[in-house]
């Protein structure tokens, strides 16, 4: 029916001459539908001539255009002579030309942009205005283009390899030696041969460091070395077996996962405010590694777990920084532009971790280098438009620990609730709100009259008992919220504040003048008449549930009040008073008595059952439009929530579709069998981390700007394996198998050792002629030298461990202790702050958790020699160590003293020279000076 | 067929075209594996082109030593760069950027001035509140809230028409320092010293002189290495307190020290013996002697007391507040540096707002006349003794000096207000030094000072510029990372030829 209105009207519009158009076609740009009306109207006017293409168009484009457009060049990917190609657009992703609306066609909109940077054509004057009425006549009149009418817009096609599906080789060895028969085939045509094994001391090394993140201890070693000299095979894959069963497998595997969604317990800019208990996603992580969750699986509650009972894994897609609304500030510009980089850092986080796609880039114009257009850009910010950078309940499943501490606190409040009800109104407090709890009653308008000066509302709340989470006063359920405009005590304040279900960012501020009896007070008009039992007001709930380590607190900023609401007859009848309930309280001993125990029960559920973590919270989704140039202030056409085109990305989602729906059916997209990316982008990174290089070396980039795999069949059959596994029993997406697989091959196992022969035909050892050594992560360091001490607390979870101070919300966070005892934990329960050094393993790439890091650079610089030298960690601990291995030793046998330290930290004896020297500086100095060689030495920071 | 496609909605030919998609390219590739078709696609990685086209110009970098000096791109005077940041946004109207019409409109709210700004609704025009005066030969007018800079105006060129994108301090300070408003990218010291390398060997390759009251609000990510290798973040250190685990600890003797690194060297040795000619073993090695190397010199660059006392005297260490003091120290520690060869040196003049608007910083949204002062007691004297320093001891031929700031202020007040809120649309900032004209002004704000309006200059333009100063390309000098040659002017920039000497 549209299709034929349209047509009709452009038959219609094409009999008028261009001067009748202009008028009111801009006036038909305000209103599609009232353009029906005028063209109908103007239907009757005298007829003049149509645009004709090739005597009105074609010249202009012939003479402006075609030069940078046309056969020869085609800038910004456009192309002006042919149709179709104008209707697709060019690099900006927005169709040239929409036949029958000049408004949405780019091509008008760069011939008017008064921005000489924008404007086309490039560095020359601007078309006449006559020219540009032509061609938007043209456009108007259904841009007809005789001879081309029928050319059909190509779809966009790739033949790019990682875009097919993968394509398992016949492999004619077992699963077993499958990865070592892909390899040797490389290595055959390169003419290398693989190392001999690697010895046993090496092997246990690198394979407790690859799979655990820490190095195994000496007795382990001394087991193994003798198991293994009698049964390689055998103990080797029982220690494998070993170490993935550990529970510090998740801690070590969970961290790369950190590292590449860049997660941090900071907001990172101007604040930098701590995230409060967002530490649960990584404990979600950890978890998920230690019980080897199916890939799949994994994916899936990340991106949707609030409907899966598995709410904190949502922590993932706020696990970027974003500004605060306090640090944008209050221009409406800002404040689109800042929602606009929140939903792009969502959409990094999920490009670079799961699809192994770099979507960011075509959040201007269409991606540079990949058929990612800027319609699939704002599709995908349209699957998470219903996500907001904030802290929310986590939904956890009925098992979760969490919730079976919590049911009986309920029942507990539950139970002091019914004895006050009986006993009149009352209100709780709840930390970060107070409640008041009164009879129902049916009304239109509620007035609370505050009873001191000064008033500071971020959210105020009213609740009935027929929906009773639905919140009657919010502005989006149809009420208002009124007051003495004269008492706004800040220039910026506004009654709207108050109920705009933003807690915190900016609230209402009501002053009495001074000398004044006058008080502020607030009336809510309902949308209709409402039945009411309760009132929850607050004044920074998002400081109390979001933000923790202020050196300042927020305590609440109003004071009693009286509640009133509009009877019938239009008069205020009082139904509540905080200080009549304060006085009730008082001469009351079981008022009191329960009050005093539901907030004695309340604090026990905020520190033991589910608590607001930084895991994101919801808003309603709105229309997601493609954003012109990226800008928020240039919204286009209207896009669907979906996966990019390119890899069959429609999800059947429209702009109705619920958040949770939309972010269901993409997390079944990205974790489905049949996406091309997702198992090789996961089985590469998997690869990454065992053996310091993928075999798709840019492991977050598959894209055309990445780098091509090493070893392509050996990827494909890896990724397939991954999914469906060949070897029975085994299970589908599993991590722990993949993982296995991969160092039980010889190439894992081989010797590290360089020859010539390898050095020089590979000498970054891509082809794994040898097991490449490298520089272990700042955490491998860390943990080691503390387990080496015996220092470590190998608790797994919870709340980490800071090195920082208390701050104001406008400074910095300073490293006050990075040494002391509550610190030695494993380094993945530091608390992560964005962009803050923490004066010792920063130096070592430690991320700074800014941009998405799928790799960790790895450098040598003169201060991590200095950090090692000389901190207080270092000195602490090389005590520590010297302590420990006189005390494991025999009295006075200086010998073995060291050789106790040589074993802590290298997991071997001294040579005779080593020992000899050793000796030496004991005997000058003490043994806590060799110590402090050890945990300098190149040896302990290589992986052998 | 046809007829069918033009009934079905979007969605239904999306899902034919999925199924089509499947079909033909199981077909298209049931015979050939990937590394046929890999073959096809022939490009490597590394020879990626940047977004603009250019060939990346990739630094050869000896893993032994990351900061071998290495080739600028083009033949450039400046080898050195000094940059000074003013946090907070430094009023240009009130300083360099001349505007009588502010006089004329003083207490009047001409149209065109918007209702709410960053910090909320908007008052009325204010006059410069320092009176501005011709300076120098050029006569250039310069308010009396900077003299001693001032006075050195015939040494500068001025940019009047920058333009940010944004008008929040975070985001500007990184969007000045790294081209990105959001936070990970790499500082332009970053960008710098992986391009050059450095002269010094036994000094860090750039160093971050933060302010005697504390880093700025971006904090580290104004001086970090982003992505870059860890070895390319600015080193933090003032006049006041060394890098830190520099020094020996106390309990530790010189020979206490001798024997720890003998004995190591001795574990690495035979450690190497297992790897020969191992680059990354022998690079950490030698990173062991230059953290010894910069226990002495960088001690030696600090020792300010061996300056004579009219250099104390003309920077001003000996007069005015406490943070003035401290701050003179910071400019001569920054001219010793720059003596001493170090590629880059980054002042910064101003910390994070926590002590209150423009008390920390020049963050002026309340009594500007008293925090604009106190600011500018801090940075006047100290900055033009450091550049009429370096001029003196012909430093300036081979170094490029850069004052700047994140943004401008308004022309007009804040409502019932008696500073200035933030203004991403004009700003000035100037250079100084080799390659750059004397005693210039490029491109100029509106009659207000509000919007710029001849030659509009972007940061990305202001930093090509820098970088084209360096003898670098901006569009060539680019590092991998996640799918993107990236570059510090991300896919913008021109460089303001004018400007160049």
């Amino acid at each position: 029916m549209t299709l034929m209105i349209k047509f009709g009207l452009s038959a219609i519009a094409s009999q008028f001459g261009k001067k009748g158009w202009l008028g009111l076609n801009r006036r038909a740009s305000v209103r599609p539908m009232q353009r029906i009306y005028f063209i109908i109207a103007l239907a009757t006017g005298p007829l003049a001539s149509a645009v004709d293409f090739e005597r009105d168009i074609y010249p202009i484009f012939e003479e402006h255009c075609i030069e940078c457009h046309g056969p020869d060049k085609q800038k910004s990917e456009f192309r002006i002579d042919q149709r179709s190609r104008v209707l697709r657009g060019g690099d900006s992703g927005i169709p040239g030309i929409v036949p029958g609306n000049p408004v949405e066609s780019f091509l008008i909109e760069v011939l008017k942009d008064p921005d000489p940077e924008f404007r086309m054509p490039s560095e020359a004057d601007p078309l006449s205005s006559d020219q540009i009425e032509l061609i938007e006549a043209w456009i108007t009149e259904g841009s007809e283009w005789p001879g081309q009418m029928d050319v059909v817009v190509e779809e966009v096609s790739s033949d790019h390899w990682s875009f097919q599906p993968v394509n398992r080789a016949e492999s004619p060895v077992t699963a077993e030696q499958a990865i070592d028969a892909f390899l040797l085939e490389k290595l055959d045509e390169a003419g290398l041969s693989p190392n001999p094994a690697a010895d046993s001391r090496s092997l246990i090394r690198r394979v407790s460091i690859v799979l655990t993140g820490l190095p195994p201890v000496p007795e382990r070693v001394r087991a193994f070395q003798k198991a293994y000299a009698a049964n390689p095979s055998a103990s080797y894959s029982d220690l494998v077996d070993e170490l993935l069963a550990s529970s510090h497998f998740g801690e070590r595997w969970g961290q790369h996962w950190l590292d590449v969604i860049r997660w941090a317990e900071t907001n990172g800019s101007e604040s930098n405010l701590y995230r409060k208990n967002a530490w649960v996603y990584r404990d979600y992580v950890v978890r998920a590694f230690n019980d080897d969750k199916p890939y799949d699986q994994f994916i899936r509650e990340q991106i949707a777990g609030d409907s899966m009972d598995a709410g904190e894994a949502t922590g993932f897609l706020v696990s970027g920084s974003h500004v605060p609304p306090q640090s944008v500030g209050r221009e409406e510009t800002a404040i689109r532009q800042a929602r606009a980089d929140r939903m792009d850092e969502i959409v990094q986080t999920v490009g670079a971790s799961m699809v192994g796609m770099t979507m960011g880039c075509a959040r201007c114009h269409n991606h540079k280098f990949d058929p990612i257009t800027i319609s699939d850009y704002y599709s995908m910010t349209g699957i998470f438009q219903d996500i907001e950078f904030g802290g929310r309940r986590p939904e956890y499943s009925e098992d979760h620990p969490k919730r079976q501490k919590a049911a009986p606190l309920w029942e507990a409040i539950a139970e002091q609730r019914k004895i006050l009800k009986s006993l009149g109104n009352w209100e709780e407090d709840w930390g970060g709100y107070r409640e008041l709890y009164f009879d129902s009653v049916k009304t239109r308008k509620i007035r609370i009259s505050f009873q001191t000066p000064n008033a500071k509302i971020d959210e105020l709340e009213v609740f009935g008992d027929k929906e009773r989470q639905k919140n009657l006063a919010l502005a989006s359920n149809g009420a208002t919220v009124d007051g003495p405009i004269e008492m706004f005590g800040d220039v910026r304040t506004n009654f709207a504040y108050a109920n705009d279900g933003e807690y915190g960012a900016f609230g209402l501020q009501l002053k009495a003048p001074k000398k004044s009896d006058e008080k502020p007070w607030v009336v809510v008009s309902f949308d209709g008449p409402q039945e009411i039992n309760r009132l929850r007001l607050s004044s920074n709930r998002e400081y109390y549930y979001e933000v923790d380590y202020q050196s300042v607190e927020f305590p609440m900023g109003f004071s009693n009040y009286r509640l009133e609401v509009e009877n019938e007859a239009g008069d205020w009848v009082e139904v509540a008073s905080i200080s009549k309930i304060n006085t009730a309280n008082k001469n009351q001993p079981k008022r009191a008595a329960a009050i005093a125990k539901i907030a004695t029960v309340a604090e026990k559920l905020a520190e033991v059952g589910p608590q607001v973590s930084f895991v994101g919270r919801f808003v309603e989704p709105v229309v997601t439009r493609v954003l012109s140039r990226g800008s928020p202030e240039s919204p286009r056409n209207e896009v669907m929530p979906a996966a990019p085109m390119i890899l069959a990305g429609d999800l059947g989602l429209s702009s109705d579709s619920t958040g949770s729906e939309r972010r269901v059916q993409f997390a079944d997209w990205v974790a489905s069998s049949e996406n091309p990316l997702t198992a090789r982008v996961m089985v590469n990174r998997i690869w990454h981390h065992v053996f310091g290089m993928g075999i798709v070396p840019t492991t977050s980039d598959f894209g055309k700007a990445g780098a091509l795999p090493s070893h392509p069949e050996l990827l494909d059959w890896l990724a397939a394996e991954f999914v469906e596994p060949s070897t029975s029993g085994g299970e589908p997406w599993s991590v722990k198998a993949l993982i296995r697989l991969i160092v039980m091959s010889d190439a894992f196992r081989q010797s590290s050792q360089p020859n010539d022969a390898g050095l020089a035909a590979d000498a970054g050892s891509s082809l794994l002629w040898r097991f490449p050594p490298r520089r272990v992560e700042a955490e491998v360091i860390r943990d080691a030298v503390l387990l080496a001490s015996g220092s470590l607390d190998d608790s797994i979870g919870g709340r980490g461990y800071r090195i920082h101070n208390a701050k104001k919300t406008y400074s910095q966070w300073e490293v006050v202790n990075n040494y002391g005892p509550e610190t030695w934990r494993r380094m993945i329960y530091q608390e992560r702050m964005r962009r803050v050094d923490d004066n010792m393993f920063t130096a070592f790439d430690f991320p700074d958790c800014g941009q998405v890091r799928a790799k960790r650079p790895i450098s040598t610089t003169p201060l991590q020699a200095l950090n090692l030298l000389n901190s207080k960690f270092v000195q602490e601990q090389a005590d520590r160590l010297a302590e420990r291995s006189i005390k494991d030793s025999a009295d006075d046998d200086l010998e073995a003293q060291i050789r106790r330290s040589f074993q802590l930290i290298f997991n071997r004896d001294p040579d005779d020279e080593e020992l000899a020297a050793s000796i030496e500086v004991v005997k000058e100095s003490d043994l806590s000076l060799v110590c402090r060689s050890l945990i300098n030495s190149n040896e302990f920071a290589f992986l052998p | 067929m046809d007829n069918l496609a033009e009934h079905i909605s979007s969605h239904g030919r999306a899902l034919l075209n999925r199924r089509d998609f499947l079909r033909q390219s199981g077909m298209a590739m049931g015979g050939i594996g990937l590394t046929q078709l890999l073959a096809q696609d022939g490009l490597l990685a590394s020879d990626n082109l940047t977004v603009s086209g250019k060939t990346p110009i990739r630094p050869q970098i000896d893993p032994n030593n990351p900061y071998t000096p290495r080739a600028s791109h083009f033949p450039a005077a400046a080898k050195q760069v000094l940059v000074i940041y003013c946090p907070g946004a430094v009023s240009h109207v009130d300083t360099f950027d001349y505007k009588p019409e502010l006089t004329r409109f003083h207490g009047k709210k001409p149209p065109g001035i918007p209702q709410v700004t960053f910090e909320g609704p908007t008052g009325n025009i204010a006059k410069p509140f320092w009176d501005f005066r011709p300076r120098g030969k050029s006569g250039k007018m310069v308010s009396d809230l900077l003299p001693h800079l001032g006075g050195m105006v015939d040494d500068f060129s001025f940019f009047h028409s920058l333009n940010t994108q944004t008008s929040a301090h975070p985001q500007g300070e990184n969007f000045f320092n790294t081209g990105f408003t959001m936070e990970g990218f790499p500082s332009f010291g970053g960008w710098v010293t992986y391009a050059l390398g450095t002269e010094n060997q036994e000094l860090p390759a750039f160093v971050a002189i933060n302010d005697p009251r504390g880093m700025a609000r971006s904090g580290k990510n104004n001086f970090g290495n982003g992505f870059l290798p860890a070895a390319y973040q600015g080193t933090d250190f003032n006049a006041k307190n060394p890098p830190s685990n520099l020094a020996r600890p106390n309990r530790y003797s010189p020979t206490d020290d001798k024997r720890t690194v003998d004995l190591l060297n001795r574990l690495n040795s035979k450690h190497l013996e297992g790897y020969p000619d191992d680059a990354d073993l022998a690079g950490r090695i030698a990173s062991y002697e230059l953290a010894g190397k910069m226990q002495v010199s960088v001690p030696d660059v600090m020792g300010l007391s061996h300056e004579p006392e009219s250099i104390h005297k003309e920077y001003g260490t000996d007069s005015g507040s406490n943070t003035k003091r401290e701050y003179a120290k910071n400019c001569i520690l920054a001219r010793r540096l720059v003596e001493k060869g170090v590629r880059v040196v980054q002042l910064f003049n101003g910390s994070d707002p926590s002590g209150g608007n423009g008390i920390t910083n020049w963050d002026s949204h309340n009594e500007i006349l008293k925090t604009h002062a106190m600011q500018a007691e801090i940075m006047d004297q100290p900055t033009a003794a450091l550049i009429h320093d370096l001029k003196r001891r012909g430093l300036l031929d081979q170094t490029l000096v850069v004052w700047c700031t994140e943004f401008g202020r308004m022309p007009f007040l804040q409502a019932n207000g008696t500073g200035r809120d933030h203004n991403p649309d004009a700003f000035t900032c100037f250079l100084a030094g080799a390659g750059v004209k004397k005693g210039f002004s490029y491109g100029e704000s509106d009659e207000f000072g509000f919007k710029a309006a001849v030659d509009p200059t972007s940061v990305y333009d202001f930093n090509a510029t820098v970088l084209r100063l360096l003898g670098l390309d901006h569009e060539r000098l680019t590092y991998y990372h996640n799918g993107l040659e990236r570059r510090l002017t991300n896919v913008h920039g021109q460089v303001v030829k004018e400007v160049m000497a």
